[in-house]
């Protein structure tokens, strides 16, 4: 056969659409299984409790009137929620006072909308509120305020002298806001009331902090949730300020509570996964305050995680209303998985002193099985599913499941749940951030794992290669098609099925197969045509 | 060409006259959407009502590019045309333009009223406008995807295979908006499965014997 003209390209279309439309209904197929097997989680398989005594003043703790301590909590909500998809993810990313949100203040109860954003056209934060200005008669009149915020200062006009900033990094909740330039390396913290813009020192190129995350740090915050309660204690006689006591206990406090507020210190993460302390004042660090933990996944993984290594993550601050004194911190991470949670509790040197992560129970009634195994065989139906979604993984195209292994660790975790062609949430990637065995044994048990695709893709280039010999498709055309099939599996077989020459095959007069009635040859025995001599006959028909 | 385009436009001209009802549909939806309810506290409100349109709007253009195909192919139009000076890549041009123009009926009265509504009641800030570029963008290279589907489906003498594979590739493609949203990503994707659908059309539109 002689290839049609633009074949390849034709080739090329069918291929890139069979690609998509078979790893969208993948995508798709997988879904419904990692979301039944974690609705089938129970909830002592997501929580974590610790009990975090140290935090609180000895003598509180102490109490023989404490009923019960302080606890820290920290449980996955649903960690295949829609929110891990696309359109949710844009919405929620976008919306007023997210994490990636420019709009870092919108208050649209009002009729003269006040707001706070980032422009990113001029690099300024422009600022609208409504003020009040008293006139000679001693009446109020309301007065739209405008004005726009750059490093140099402060203007009601917009100005070039202010300079711009770069992509910020900037903590909402803060009065003043404080925020941290990528570009210019250092913090600014902007008084909006006084029109007042102060920088901070400038961190040097050299400096290990390269902070990713300001003040209340959280990512995916509806993964995840943590609260820390306050011991619950009997009206004490032995203290004189007993207001300092939880006295109805179970007083949850997350995030945001300005009542639990350091007043001296803003958290700052880095990243690299550390969490610094910085001076609310003087806008330097002021020391380590910990560091996100790692929580435990099928195959072990680094014990260093970093912020994109997470699905989601919390942190929450501690200080007591009273003298709003940093004492600590507790951190709660999620895995990229979504099926293992780690919680760390921080003292104000930042030194760990308790971390728990989820477990499930064993047979024997012990807690001792991570989470992120027992997900997958240790509830009812789940080794089913498991089997079902590891099938699923193999269906998708080899080279592709490859590709996932090899950059198992270089997606950032949220995005890896909306991922179509590179799986980072597969059993071949999780095996290619396993931290235990050397690369060729790791490697080694990627490919088993992969076997079943493997298998598949050989028996397909088998089928297609019959098939193509059948039908007369030159060597070279079908060698390409046998590696692709190989390399694509069931993606190529189809593209094939959808691209292969419609035509008609009839019985060759030489070797009996089926040949071809467009070729000069037969392209099996390459005999010609048996075309019969045509010889006149000897008679004639004459008339009468 | 102009004359092709003008005959491809009588011959769908119901999908034309769809495309201007639908489009005041969506118009008065949205003008009732804006001024009963608090559209900046609860997005998933307007994704809510958003999604059953798109779905429709998908499915009748993917139904217009079945139709022009699949009566082509079965009435042999352009096997008659091909007989006059007209080649076929003119045919099929003509066909995507009538077909782009339905779409733009739908859209750009949409994206006007869009536009007049933000400046009505959106608080000055650009981001907003970037939102609504992302949203109408995707919304258009959706459904001129699902188009081009219909298209590369409806070129069958089958019944079966242009109604229900278009349904199914469309259902399919329409998730892609759930797993990616409106970002870079979903427009980058739908712009090479739009290429990759008008080349395998060209391809069968062109290779099929008269």
């Amino acid at each position: 056969m002689r290839s049609r003209p633009k074949y390849p390209i034709q080739v090329l279309a069918a291929g890139f659409l069979v690609l998509v439309f078979l790893s969208l209904s993948l995508f798709w197929a997988r879904w419904v299984c990692k979301s039944i097997l974690v609705d089938n989680m129970p909830m002592d398989y997501r929580t974590v409790n610790i009990t975090a005594s140290e935090l609180f003043p000895a003598e509180i703790e102490s109490d023989p009137n404490v009923l019960r301590h302080s606890v820290v909590h920290a449980h996955i909500i649903h960690p295949e929620a829609p929110e891990a998809l696309g359109i949710a993810n844009y919405l929620s990313e976008k919306a007023l006072e997210r994490y990636h949100s420019r709009i870092y203040s919108f208050d649209h109860e009002n009729k003269e909308a006040v707001f706070v954003y980032f422009d990113g056209r001029t690099g300024q934060i422009n600022c609208r509120w409504a003020d009040f200005e008293k006139m000679p008669d001693g009446t109020l009149i309301r007065k739209k305020v405008l004005f726009y915020v750059g490093p140099e200062g402060v203007s009601e006009i917009p100005d070039k002298k202010l300079g711009r900033f770069n992509p910020v990094v900037i903590d909402f909740g803060s009065t003043p806001l404080i925020l941290y330039d990528i570009k210019l390396r250092r913090f600014f913290a902007i008084n909006f009331k006084d029109r007042i813009v102060t920088k901070g020192p400038q961190l040097s190129e050299d400096d290990p902090h390269w902070p990713v995350d300001i003040g209340i740090l959280s990512k995916n915050p509806g993964v995840l949730d943590i609260y820390w309660s306050s011991p619950d204690i009997k009206t004490s006689q032995n203290h004189k300020d007993k207001a300092l006591y939880s006295i109805a206990g179970n007083i949850l406090t997350r995030e945001r509570n300005s009542d639990y507020d350091s007043d001296q210190y803003v958290l700052v993460l880095d990243e690299s996964g550390r969490i610094d302390l910085l001076d609310r004042e003087t806008l330097e660090f002021a020391g380590p305050a910990g560091r996100l933990p790692a929580p435990e996944t099928f195959f072990p993984a680094d014990k260093r995680v970093t912020p994109d290594d997470l699905l989601a993550y919390r942190v929450l601050p501690m200080a007591l209303k009273e003298d709003h004194k940093y004492r600590g911190l507790i951190a709660a991470t999620v895995s990229r998985e979504g099926t293992a949670l780690a919680l760390s509790v921080f003292d104000k040197k930042g030194a760990c002193f308790e971390s728990e992560d989820t477990r499930a129970k064993n047979s024997i009634g012990n807690r001792n099985v991570p989470s992120s195994s027992a997900v997958f065989f240790g509830t009812p139906w789940s080794p089913a599913i498991t089997i079902g979604k590891f099938l699923l993984e193999n269906l998708h195209p080899p080279i592709l499941s490859m590709a996932s292994y090899f950059t198992a660790g270089s997606i950032e975790a949220a995005s890896g749940h909306r991922a179509m062609f590179l799986l980072p949430n597969s059993f071949i990637a999780m095996k290619g951030r396993d931290a235990r065995d050397n690369i060729a044994v790791r490697f080694m048990y990627a490919l088993l794992l992969m076997s079943p695709s493997i298998v598949l893709a050989i028996l397909l280039a088998i089928c297609l290669g019959k098939d193509a010999t059948i039908v007369g498709i030159p060597r070279k055309t079908r060698r390409w098609w046998l590696l692709g099939t190989i390399a694509f599996g069931l993606a190529g077989y189809i593209t094939y099925k959808l691209t292969r020459p419609k035509i008609t095959l009839v019985t060759c007069a030489n070797c009996g197969k089926p040949r071809r009635t467009d070729m000069d040859k037969c392209h099996r025995c390459g005999s010609k045509w048996d075309v019969p001599e045509l010889t006149p006959p000897a008679w004639r028909v004459l008339n009468g | 060409m102009l004359t092709l385009i003008r005959r491809e436009i009588r011959d769908n001209i119901v999908y034309f006259i769809a495309a201007v009802v639908f489009s005041a549909i969506l118009i008065a939806l949205l003008t009732a959407a804006t001024y009963n309810l608090d559209w900046i506290s609860d997005p998933a409100v307007y994704v809510g009502l958003s999604i059953p349109m798109l779905v429709i709007l998908v499915l009748g253009f993917s139904a217009m590019g079945v139709t022009q195909m699949y009566i082509d192919r079965n009435r042999k139009i352009s096997a008659f045309l091909s007989a006059l000076p007209v080649t076929r890549s003119w045919i099929l041009a003509a066909r995507i333009v009538a077909g782009l123009l339905a779409i733009l009926t739908v859209l750009v009265p949409l994206t006007i009223a869009v536009i007049v509504m933000g400046r009505l009641i959106a608080p000055p800030i650009p981001i907003f406008a970037g939102y609504i570029a992302d949203i109408l963008t995707t919304v258009f290279l959706m459904v001129f995807a699902c188009y081009c589907l219909g298209l590369l489906t409806g070129w069958t003498a089958n019944k079966i295979a242009p109604t229900f594979g278009a349904l199914g590739l469309n259902i399919v493609l329409v998730s892609l908006v759930f797993v990616k949203g409106f970002g870079p990503d979903i427009k980058f994707l739908l712009v090479l499965v739009i290429v990759a659908c008008l080349i395998r059309t060209w391809h069968k539109f062109m290779s099929t014997s008269l």
